[in-house]
């Protein structure tokens, strides 16, 4: 079913790119989003099992799938308004919108695979894929951002190549002649725990670009800053989600061997990092979307701690991760209306927002107290629930210190959000070209509201999946 | 034989160390693909003939040929020709590469499992933190994209090293290469030397807080 799906997926990009008709790529972007939620339905119908030797609906990859499907139909929608207020060219649309539509079949890839090497291919195809799309404004800033994020994430994968290359050695000491996951968690406890731990520490360290967690985290911040506001929303959401979910089928390898406790560790003391690096770049941030590249650093640490405390913060590391993606994906279309007010992403030319488009100063003030974890946000719910793992598991003062961390960040980021919306209109803003469409904002309160909802009152299969990916655990 | 490679591709390291010239650089790339392809020769001879195959092919048209002859089309664009300044003088680079070298030594005999060829990998992993320092001591990024293809044919090596058992590994480590060669430089080298004029990496800073 994927095979076909990926290679029907690549006709319907080279059809994109190739006849460059408006018409066309509108309608075969439709049914490229229709054939992707089949997909993940399908995958939820067969959940558990084998698609191909390569590939599995299990169900942390429904669950991201899922996610998916939502958010690239709100991306394509504004992508549309992105595109149809800049007047790009056919080709140049043509391009955008094969380049996104292949990122999210690689994507789709990286989250089916059942085998390490064919993780490591799609996540580096999500890389290249991914700078095309950076790179899409063309300028000065647009391509140094791209060079450091295909340089950095290159080398990054690359050492995340040497710890597979690890992990497969032990496991052909043990008999294992292929890197199925499964194959891997099944002979997990035989392993060299040495080979293991530096397999973990270097496919932590490469991944972490991709998930834009500690140390690597920097590159996912410049693209953020100069990529179009509907990639950015991708970058910092599904993609995110990919390099979680590389780092968390190692995971799932090594949590059934006796280096458990040192591999928590390892990710308390990276989810700390991530978020002191986060409050300490805040305390400085001067424009918008860098804000909330940090705000992505500081929550995908708060995902690590999660997985380092363990127990209820399993569950809560995959809560948050859905909930991040809804609100931050919800924040970046935002500020695509922003920047049609004001032209600008410094956060000193942004003011007065409220006072120019309520509905979007109303998102706006949504998006904050959902991101910022304030009840009734499903952020809360998670970040509660990894607090509580964090205290449980005798981790006190890693969460006392994050507790202390966030207070700062909280301060800086509201700060900013208040300006934002209820600071003086900057004198002699040009109104001529604001093209804002009145529904736009509809999406946005559409997935603060899923996040509110998942929140309180999560449906059974939602659950269900999350206690499903985290039953491999034990 | 393979020793002898072996011992070959560790004395172009030291050359990378020694060397301030792109051209140079180039040679240099192009003679450790010819020397993974000897290793590949000598030491793989028992695997399915497709993956050598392959493999052969891998060594020689890519590594030998393609991304050399590349490279030196970006040199030329670029009018490149002697790498100036690095952050760290010659003699230090040569005494960094002997001492990298000694530590790779002591940790293969340390990790010494049985499954692996701890020549390949006293070779290879000297090769992969080599690759990292060349980058963090240049300020070019046709010199920090050497850099990672002296990383790459570390790893190339690795593989070689630990991954007998499994050819699969080695031929994705063919596919980093030609997503390297075939995207890194060809799009954006080019394209960073004309809009900045220059490759130093000093350019590339505009975006910061």
């Amino acid at each position: 079913m994927l095979l076909i799906f990926f290679i029907f997926s690549i006709i319907l990009c080279l059809s994109v790119f190739l006849l460059k008709k408006k018409i066309i790529t509108n309608l075969l972007s439709k049914i490229f989003l229709a054939a992707h939620s089949f997909i993940s339905i399908n995958a939820y119908l067969k959940i558990n099992q084998f698609d191909s030797p390569y590939y599995k609906f299990d169900s942390l990859a429904v669950l991201l799938s899922f996610v998916l499907s939502i958010l690239s139909v709100a991306t394509f929608y504004h992508s549309y308004l992105y595109l149809k207020r800049h007047k790009v060219s056919k080709r140049q649309e043509a391009n955008y919108y094969a380049a996104l539509m292949m990122l999210i079949t690689a994507m789709t890839s990286a989250y089916f695979a059942e085998n390490l090497a064919v993780l490591w291919a799609s996540v580096e195809a999500t890389t290249l894929l991914v700078s095309i799309l950076i790179f899409y404004e063309h300028t000065e800033e647009a391509l140094e951002a791209t060079w450091k994020y295909l340089f950095i994430c290159s080398v990054g994968i690359a050492f995340a190549f040497i710890g597979i290359l690890f992990l497969s050695m032990t496991a052909g000491n043990n008999g294992l002649t292929n890197l199925s996951i499964s194959g891997l968690i099944s002979i997990a406890k035989l392993m060299d725990p040495l080979w293991l731990k530096i397999s973990f520490l270097l496919a932590l360290t490469g991944f972490s670009a991709k998930m834009g967690l500690f140390p690597l985290h920097t590159v996912a911040v410049d693209a953020h800053t100069v990529a179009p506001p509907p990639i950015s929303a991708f970058i910092s959401t599904t993609l995110m989600n990919v390099g979680f979910l590389a780092i968390y089928r190692i995971f799932t390898i090594v949590a059934h061997t006796e280096i458990i406790d040192w591999v928590q560790n390892v990710l308390l003391i990276v989810g700390l990092l991530s978020v002191f690096m986060a409050t300490i770049q805040l305390q400085r941030v001067n424009h918008f979307k860098r804000m909330f590249a940090f705000s992505s650093l500081e929550h995908m640490g708060i995902v690590a701690l999660g997985l380092g405390a363990g127990g209820i913060g399993f569950y809560a590391a995959i809560l948050h991760l859905v909930f991040h993606a809804f609100t931050k994906a919800s924040l970046f279309y935002q500020v695509g209306q922003i920047h049609q007010f004001f032209k600008s992403y410094w956060i000193k030319d942004v003011s007065g927002y409220f006072k120019l488009n309520p509905v979007g100063g109303l998102s706006v003030l949504f998006c904050f107290i959902s991101i910022l974890a304030i009840p009734p946000s499903g952020l809360f719910v998670s970040e509660f629930l990894i607090f509580k793992a964090l205290f449980i598991n005798n981790h006190p003062f890693v969460a006392i210190a994050v507790l202390v961390l966030l207070s700062f960040i909280i301060y800086t980021i509201l700060k900013n959000v208040l300006h934002l919306l209820y600071d003086d209109v900057p004198v002699g803003l040009n109104f001529e070209n604001v093209k804002v469409n009145q529904y736009e904002t509809i999406s946005q309160f559409v997935l603060l509201s899923l996040v509110i909802y998942l929140g309180i009152n999560p449906p059974l299969f939602f659950t269900n999946l999350i206690n499903g990916a985290i039953s491999v655990l034990n | 034989m393979t020793y002898l490679f072996i011992i070959l591709y560790a004395i172009t390291l030291i050359y990378f160390a020694l060397s301030e010239r792109t051209k140079k650089f180039i040679w240099l790339l192009a003679i450790q693909g010819l020397i993974l392809f000897g290793v590949v020769f000598f030491s793989l001879n028992e695997i399915d003939i497709f993956d050598f195959i392959f493999i052969l092919l891998e060594t020689i048209i890519v590594k030998t040929m393609v991304v050399p002859w590349f490279l030196n089309k970006v040199r030329k664009h670029n009018q490149l020709k002697r790498e100036h300044e690095p952050y760290v003088p010659v003699f230090y680079s040569i005494i960094v590469v002997i001492l990298i070298l000694m530590v790779s030594f002591l940790l293969s005999s340390y990790l010494n499992n049985g499954n692996m060829h701890t020549q390949y990998f006293t070779v290879a992993f000297t090769s992969i933190i080599f690759g990292g320092y060349f980058i963090i001591i240049h300020k070019n990024i046709f010199s920090n994209v050497v850099g990672y293809l002296i990383i790459e044919n570390g790893i190339f090596l690795l593989s070689l090293a630990v991954g007998s058992v499994m050819p699969i590994m080695v031929n994705l480590a063919i596919l980093l290469d030609i997503f390297m060669a075939v995207l890194i430089l060809g799009l954006f080298i080019n394209r960073v030397g004309d809009t900045f004029k220059s490759l130093k990496t000093e350019y590339l800073s505009k975006l910061k807080d």
